[in-house]
């Protein structure tokens, strides 16, 4: 197997061990990206003169030498961030960020500027300045967003993880869709630093795209900046919620994570619970009006008249509705956060996590993201924050893990969320998860990215 | 007039208020947003939560 193909700890203690030669790793991590990022799209930007100056100066870290990507989110001391688009209300700088920072003192490289969805408004990747990113397990299907580029590299293999955000699903939606496991931290865990909105966000978390759990533990210690310890998951209390979060779901998708559920509570030797938890498609508009005014810091009618000519039609047209969102609406998805919050913490006195699918339905066409539901067609965006939604308003933590695969052979995910803090058990008992399974579809890649033997 | 159901008028008339300019493209947009949008809104705007305590400053990193 070749170096580009361990995962992301491997990597990091192949190295350390002398096995694999880290200027060796970077040159073929840049090679594999020039030869499979065309038909992706994932990556927008790579500076291989800066990423061997990181390696020249990296630190003994727990990813010395490793390549990563990180989404067109943060700025970087050699590029501005750009949001997916041509232009942002606030004016953004090249210059160190947290998650920057972060990656940089544990040793790792950073190869690449991940794609994403256009100023972040949107689950599907379908829209940015950059072109839409694909999926590598079908290149017409949406690779998910607005982490778009972050998940396509990692799941085609042309990094072994990524650093995404999460405001409304942005890391749970791509990962589901690209077969990876994606942690949406807790509030205020993982650095925001850095942030164009890291001022004004009460939803949005950095957090790590990876193959499984492990490695998304290891990421995700570094973006905390303390070491996540692992444990067994053992008697884990599992809460299903009979909503349209786990009703109104394709049939595939439904079926994949009820299977998934019953091996998880086998695994870990644990329970499942049916609870009440009334109000999440209020609780999903409520996280939409807030992220929705909050992303439009910096916005004046005047800058709203002149946005840039290559902000797309679809954003440019939301952009303005948002301008005139009711400030009572907004009082009141305050008034339900505050309630919503309530109920978790009560319902996860009995539970230790709440289970259902991270979306409700595998990867949509890139051209066509609707998706059909029981309910009927659906645009992609609106299903898929109805599920992701509750954690980002609450700030609990969730991750999503892969589960199956449709007939079509488009990966299906669960989600598993948990109280405050607990992001350590949601990396148990997604490794319970991946036990249970034999690791069946983390070890899984899409053609693309099939390992390739090393030379004889 | 059902105001919700006439995004044609009332949202670039309200954005014209507030000094923002709107083509056919953006009400086109803004018609199909609004269509999604504007439902979830007033079911919101229609919980009746009078007694539910507001979470002042809420540290969202902990359990209230």
């Amino acid at each position: 197997m070749r170096a580009q193909d361990l995962s992301l700890r491997d990597q990091a203690a192949a190295i350390a061990a002398g096995d694999v030669d880290p200027n060796e790793l970077l040159d073929a991590t840049l090679t594999r990206i020039e030869e499979r990022n065309p038909a992706l799209n994932a990556i927008v930007e790579t500076f291989p003169e800066r990423s061997r100056e990181m390696l020249a100066a990296a630190p003994d870290g727990p990813l010395h030498g490793v390549p990563v990507v990180i989404k067109d989110e943060w700025p970087l001391p050699w590029r501005a961030q750009r949001f997916g688009a041509a232009e942002l209300f606030l004016a953004t700088a090249a210059e160190e960020s947290g998650p920057y920072r972060a990656l940089r003192d544990a040793g790792a490289v950073i190869v690449g500027v991940g794609n994403m969805h256009e100023l972040g408004m949107g689950t599907t990747g379908n829209i940015s300045v950059y072109g839409p990113a694909r999926n590598p397990w079908d290149t017409d299907r949406c690779p998910g967003g607005s982490s778009s580029g972050p998940a396509a590299s990692t799941a085609a293999r042309l990094v072994a993880g990524a650093v995404g955000a999460d405001g409304l699903g942005s890391i749970r939606v791509p990962a589901a869709y690209c077969g990876l496991t994606g942690l949406k931290p807790t509030f205020a865990r993982s650095t925001m630093e850095g942030h164009h909105l890291e001022a004004v966000t009460t939803v949005a978390v950095s957090g790590p795209l990876c193959a499984d759990a492990a490695d998304c533990r290891l990421l995700a210690s570094v973006l905390f900046g303390e070491k996540l310890a692992a444990g067994d998951a053992a008697g884990l209390r599992i809460g299903v919620v009979r909503e349209s979060v786990s009703e109104d779901v394709d049939p595939e998708t439904r079926e994949a994570c009820e299977a998934a559920i019953d091996s998880l509570r086998a695994e870990t030797g644990g329970a499942v619970h049916e609870v009440p938890l009334p109000d999440i498609e209020a609780a999903t508009i409520a996280g939409v009006l807030i992220i929705n005014t909050e992303n439009l810091h910096g916005a004046t009618p005047e800058r709203v008249n002149n946005l840039h000519p290559d902000i797309s039609p679809l954003n440019r047209g939301i952009t303005k509705y948002r301008m005139l969102v009711p400030a009572v609406a907004l009082v009141q998805a305050e008034r339900l956060r505050a309630m919503m919050r309530r109920r978790l913490a009560a319902l996860f006195e009995q539970v230790d996590v709440i289970a259902w699918p991270t979306v409700p339905a595998p990867a949509p066409p890139l051209d066509s993201p609707v998706v059909d539901l029981p309910s009927g067609m659906l645009a992609a965006d609106q299903a898929n924050v109805r599920s992701a939604a509750l954690a980002n308003l609450t700030g609990t933590p969730a991750i999503s893990v892969p589960v199956g695969y449709s007939a079509d052979g488009l990966p299906l995910a669960l989600q598993l969320q948990a109280a405050w803090g607990r992001d350590e058990l949601l990396l148990d008992a997604a490794e319970a998860l991946e036990r249970a399974n034999e690791r069946r579809w983390v070890e899984s890649r899409p053609r693309l990215a099939e390992v390739e033997p090393t030379e004889a | 007039m059902e105001g919700a159901n006439v995004p044609d008028e009332f949202v670039p008339a309200g954005l014209s208020a507030i000094g923002i300019e709107v083509d056919e493209v953006d009400v086109a947009v803004m018609a199909a947003t609004h269509e999604v949008f504007w439902p979830a809104i007033l079911e919101l705007l229609s919980l009746d939560m009078a007694d539910v305590e507001p979470e002042l400053c809420p540290d969202l990193s902990r359990a209230p």
